[in-house]
């Protein structure tokens, strides 16, 4: 029972791998390299996970009532929203490739040449 | 693509040993044996006077990682803008389009819902930002929303009335804007001889929105930015509708 956290986060990131070898598109692989991500946040908050443990805001409950750590839920809040931007300019290289090769598939992709340009 | 799956899924049979041995070697679930968690969720609220450690760590005691973190979005997002934008032409993305792609014209229900939801969202935004130092909440969360209430104009009212509000330079100033804020918000403690971002400002009373002193212009200075980030990066994907070459240049 308490290996399971751990192997869900392994098997998230195993499965966003797969994807990411098996791609033939790049928008589906960048989707894949999402779940890959979301993997650290199934391990970061299981780290910090305490039984019985209250949210780490102290509004409505007594300083001292045991609570799970917020370190790690900081750490997966800035990590979310970092990866979205992260997404958005991999998306953009993706809008130049597919520009310049006329394809999106990551097999077809050609090395850069000079003259190429536009 | 054979050759490929061959070597990954050898890669993976030798590392599944070493993870299955990491997943026994790691702490109890639910019991976990870090100390700096529990340490800033009983000394937080009495020695800075905010309710949501959450939002403590990220504005006070790690506060140098989030101005790490707060750069690396603003990088991220500039590299888009200049991804996308260089291909198009700086003098074609400053002003709106006068042709686009054809508009899928959108059913009265769409546009009442989003103009019912957007100001709601836009509300919610602010409300979420506000509130970072005492529910959960606080600058990165509030500015996505905002920037989701501001693009449901675009799915309301489409390109045109999003473009005439939306202008990139106004866009850009409240992106860097409000991680530069965040960056010189460290510096006003050395005007004092203190340590960068050693909370120097008045604190304020635990459970009132305006607690937690300087923790509060960083608070708004990553919602400004956030906002104007995502806001940005929507405005220069939908400039990819528009009209690519020569039509609309006139």
């Amino acid at each position: 029972m308490s290996v399971l956290p751990w192997l869900v986060a392994a098997w998230l990131f195993a499965i966003g791998v797969y994807g990411i070898v098996t791609s033939r598109n790049f928008i589906h692989l960048i989707g894949c390299l999402s779940v890959c991500q979301s993997s650290t946040y199934v391990l970061l908050l299981s780290i910090g996970y305490r039984w019985g443990g209250v949210v780490p805001v102290f509004y409505d409950q007594p300083v001292g009532t045991p609570a799970v750590d917020p370190v790690v839920q900081a750490l997966v809040l800035t990590d979310i929203v970092v990866g979205a931007t992260i997404a958005a300019l991999l998306l953009a290289m993706v809008i130049q490739v597919g520009r310049k090769d006329d394809t999106l598939d990551p097999q077809r992709l050609r090395p850069l040449v000079r003259e190429g340009r536009r | 693509m054979r050759p490929r799956l061959v070597i990954a899924a050898l890669g993976g049979l030798g590392l599944l040993p070493a993870i299955w041995k990491i997943a026994l070697a790691m702490p109890a679930f639910g019991e976990p044996t870090g100390a700096y968690g529990p340490v800033v969720n009983r000394l937080g609220p009495p020695l800075r006077h905010v309710s949501n450690m959450v939002g403590a760590v990220n504005f006070d005691f790690r506060g140098l990682d989030t101005l790490g973190e707060e750069l690396m979005l603003v990088a991220a997002v500039t590299g888009t803008v200049l991804l996308l934008r260089g291909i198009r032409g700086e003098d074609l993305s400053a002003r709106p389009a006068t042709a686009g792609l054809p508009v899928v014209k959108r059913a009265e229900s769409t546009i009442l819902v989003s103009r019912l939801l957007g100001p709601l969202v836009l509300l919610f935004g602010f409300y979420m930002a506000m509130h970072g130092m005492t529910t959960p909440g606080g600058g990165f969360q509030g500015g996505v929303a905002l920037a989701s209430g501001l693009l449901l104009l675009y799915v309301g009212d489409g390109y045109r009335a999003w473009r005439t509000l939306m202008r990139s330079p106004l866009l850009a100033a409240v992106e860097g804007g409000g991680a530069l804020l965040f960056a010189l918000a460290g510096f006003l403690p050395m005007v004092d001889g203190k340590a960068y971002m050693e909370n120097v400002l008045p604190l304020g009373n635990i459970r009132d929105v305006f607690s937690g002193g300087l923790m509060l212009v960083e608070n708004g200075g990553v919602a400004l930015a956030v906002a104007g980030g995502f806001a940005m990066l929507f405005l220069e994907f939908l400039e990819e509708t528009r009209a690519i070459d020569g039509e609309d240049r006139g």
